[in-house]
């Protein structure tokens, strides 16, 4: 019976996906007269041509790992950090490459400032928007990866602090009947840290950091006061023997993502998403390697940097008061 | 021609009592923007409308998940799409932006177009909407969706996503808003501030959602407000014709005739147009399907088709459904 009605749903599905409309006398609209068509990002005008030129790609071994916002003339760029480790080429729209030398970095806004090595002292410079009046349902736009056309959307939702999440390991935890006392491992989530660090099903966790573990809320609570990314030596109990192993520790959200159908529809989203003092969210149809990048309203003006990509819709941008004055006290200092 | 005529007079006399409103409402509400005041214009409209499209958004929660809806009568009635409801007669707690939760319980709907339809059971004045009326929304439209993706969250609140309307049939019309799981249920609005769909499916591509169209409500509204449920169990067990159609203008068209059917021993052929069923007009294919699930097989029914511009009426007795 529920194979008939998966048969039926399956139908169903496939129809509307694979053109059952175009059979009845409807006509879909043309691609570039759709939200994010060429026709509609054409009348963007010169804020269109303005946030391709102020925005540059960063690569690694030649590949795209985040977007750049130029902050100064002399050819200053701010990204977010953890996007772009190991950057080492930076290319303007012009198609120019450049390459980069890291100045600093703020761990709090997940921003990283950067400096492209050329004389040069007229790159386009974006124009902060910092009094971030921005209400919802306010258009947006940034440039698409390629430096040449834009994606739009529109913001939404209230502009609000993102909480800290600490970091996991990746297992479902039960309570253990065995003599052995511990907790037991239930599930392994797959490419996860401990999954990567070789933790199995049915391991009973003894100790984390020589501290005993005697239940799931004892065992959370120092796991939950880590980091990610910090390691942690786990004492394990695997039928007869006793095994010492290091685990990295992971994203929280990153991790039980694996779990969410919404976030397994999602493609790859920014692996730090969390822990940002102030966000503005939209629905710009952008990839994680287009972090980084500035956002700008209709008018031309930047209000924000693109900082967390969360899902298969949504993104965090910093709003410009952040970046603006973390790197005020730097910029103001150059001649 | 003559139809021509009637447009340009129509519109005449309409600029003559609305004056400069006939222009600028077609900026913001289908048209294509050219530049910046076009776009700004579609901008404040959004604004202008979205507090009070808002208001009537509520947040739908039972044992197995949780959606989006929206109020559209004083009263309390909440359209929804039917796999938020699940079932007919359950009760279930919906949501208002700030928090409050009320109860409710879940009416009709329909598990091949996914409308559904829930009511709040307490009694109050609820903040409610107006749904658009049938065959008004067209592709090209804009058109943007509110819902509660991820379920209710207090802090982040009410998602907006504006988009086009992109395609439109019987049963479905599809817009660039983008979705995500949670949206299900909640509405989707022209920039006349009215309810034109509510959100279904996500598609593999962002920018194709599935809603459905407010029509599918219109045509089998009592059906829906009375509690009842078309499932698939139902298609599968309950009378069978054996027609598949196209929706017309005149009704609906037979496309073909399954072989050994009630439809086929009663003598339809392909062409036909059966314009009612048992005295009720038949507006779309799902209102067929509707009202053939309410009978058993083995019940007769009479059924009304033009065939070469003659009217025929014919009593079918209706079949079960083939296994394969």
């Amino acid at each position: 019976m529920k194979t008939f009605h998966q048969i039926i749903l399956a139908l169903l599905y496939a129809f509307n996906l694979y053109g059952y409309t175009d059979n009845n006398n409807s006509e879909l609209l043309i691609a570039s007269e759709r939200l994010n068509g060429s026709s509609i990002q054409h009348a963007f005008g010169s804020s269109k041509e303005l946030a391709t030129q102020a925005t540059v790609r960063l690569l690694r071994n030649n590949k795209l790992i985040a977007l750049g916002t130029i902050v100064h003339s002399s050819g200053y760029v701010l990204t977010k950090a953890s996007s772009c480790v190991g950057a080492r080429e930076a290319e303007t729209s012009d198609g120019e490459k450049y390459l980069l030398k890291i100045k600093k970095r703020y761990e709090e806004t997940d921003l990283a400032l950067y400096k492209l090595i050329t004389d040069k002292n007229s790159f386009q410079v974006i124009n902060w928007d910092v009094d971030c009046n921005t209400t919802e349902g306010s258009w947006v736009l940034a440039a698409h990866t390629n430096l040449k056309e834009i994606r739009i959307g529109v913001t939404s939702g209230t502009p609000r602090k993102i909480g800290r999440e600490g970091g996991v390991m990746g297992v479902l935890l039960t309570t253990d009947t065995s003599p052995v006392k511990g907790v037991k491992i239930s599930e392994v989530v797959p490419q996860a840290a401990a999954y990567r660090a070789g933790l199995l099903e049915g391991d009973i966790i003894t100790e984390i950091d020589n501290r005993r573990v005697k239940n799931q809320d004892s065992l959370i609570k120092i796991i939950g006061k880590k980091d990610p990314g910090d390691v942690v030596r786990v004492k394990v109990s695997r039928k007869t023997e006793i095994k010492k192993i290091l685990v990295t520790l992971g994203h929280r959200s990153v991790t039980f993502d694996l779990f969410n159908r919404n976030l397994q529809m999602s493609g790859p989203v920014s692996k730090r998403k969390d822990n940002f003092e102030m966000i503005i969210q939209h629905d710009l149809p952008i990839s994680k390697e287009s972090m980084g990048g500035p956002l700008f309203n209709l008018d031309g003006k930047c209000i924000g940097i693109n900082i967390a990509r969360v899902d298969r819709v949504s993104t965090y941008a910093l709003p410009a008061y952040l970046p603006s004055k973390v790197t005020s006290l730097f910029l103001e200092k150059l001649p | 021609m003559n139809r021509f005529f009637l447009h340009a007079l129509i519109l005449f006399v309409s600029s003559l009592l609305l004056g400069a409103d006939v222009v600028s409402e077609k900026k913001w509400f289908s048209e294509t923007p050219q530049n910046h005041d076009d776009l700004k214009a579609i901008q404040d409209r959004l604004k202008l409308i979205l507090s009070g499209a808002k208001k009537s958004l509520v947040a739908i929660e039972s044992e197995d998940g949780a959606g989006s809806g929206v109020i559209i009568s004083e009263d309390g009635l909440v359209l929804t799409a039917a796999h938020v409801i699940g079932e007919t007669g359950k009760k279930m707690k919906v949501r208002l932006p700030n928090g409050k939760s009320l109860p409710a319980v879940s009416l009709g709907g329909s598990e091949i177009s996914d409308a559904g339809m829930l009511k709040i059971t307490k009694k109050g004045k609820w903040p409610h909407v107006q749904i658009e009326k049938m065959n008004s929304s067209k592709v090209g439209d804009w058109c943007f969706a509110i819902g509660h993706p991820g379920g209710f969250d207090k802090e982040r609140g009410i998602i907006v996503r504006l988009g086009r309307v992109i395609g439109k049939t019987e049963d479905t019309l599809q817009s660039d808003s983008r979705l995500l799981g949670g949206d299900s249920g909640g509405p989707l609005f022209n920039l006349n501030g009215k309810v034109i769909a509510i959100h279904s499916r996500i598609s593999k591509e962002a920018d194709q959602n599935f809603h459905v169209p407010i029509e599918c409500f219109h045509i089998n509204w009592k059906f829906y407000k009375e509690g009842k449920l078309l499932t698939f169990d139902k298609i599968e067990k309950k009378g069978f014709l054996g027609v598949s159609c196209q929706a017309t203008e005149e009704g609906l068209k037979i496309l073909n005739v399954v072989e050994g059917s009630s439809a086929q021993k009663t003598g339809l052929q392909k062409d036909d147009i059966l314009f009612s069923l048992d005295g009720e007009k038949l507006d779309s294919r799902e209102e067929l399907t509707i009202l053939i699930s309410e009978k058993s097989p083995n019940d007769a029914v009479t059924i009304e088709f033009r065939r070469d511009k003659k009217q025929i009426s014919l009593q079918v007795i209706l079949g079960v459904r083939p296994s394969e």
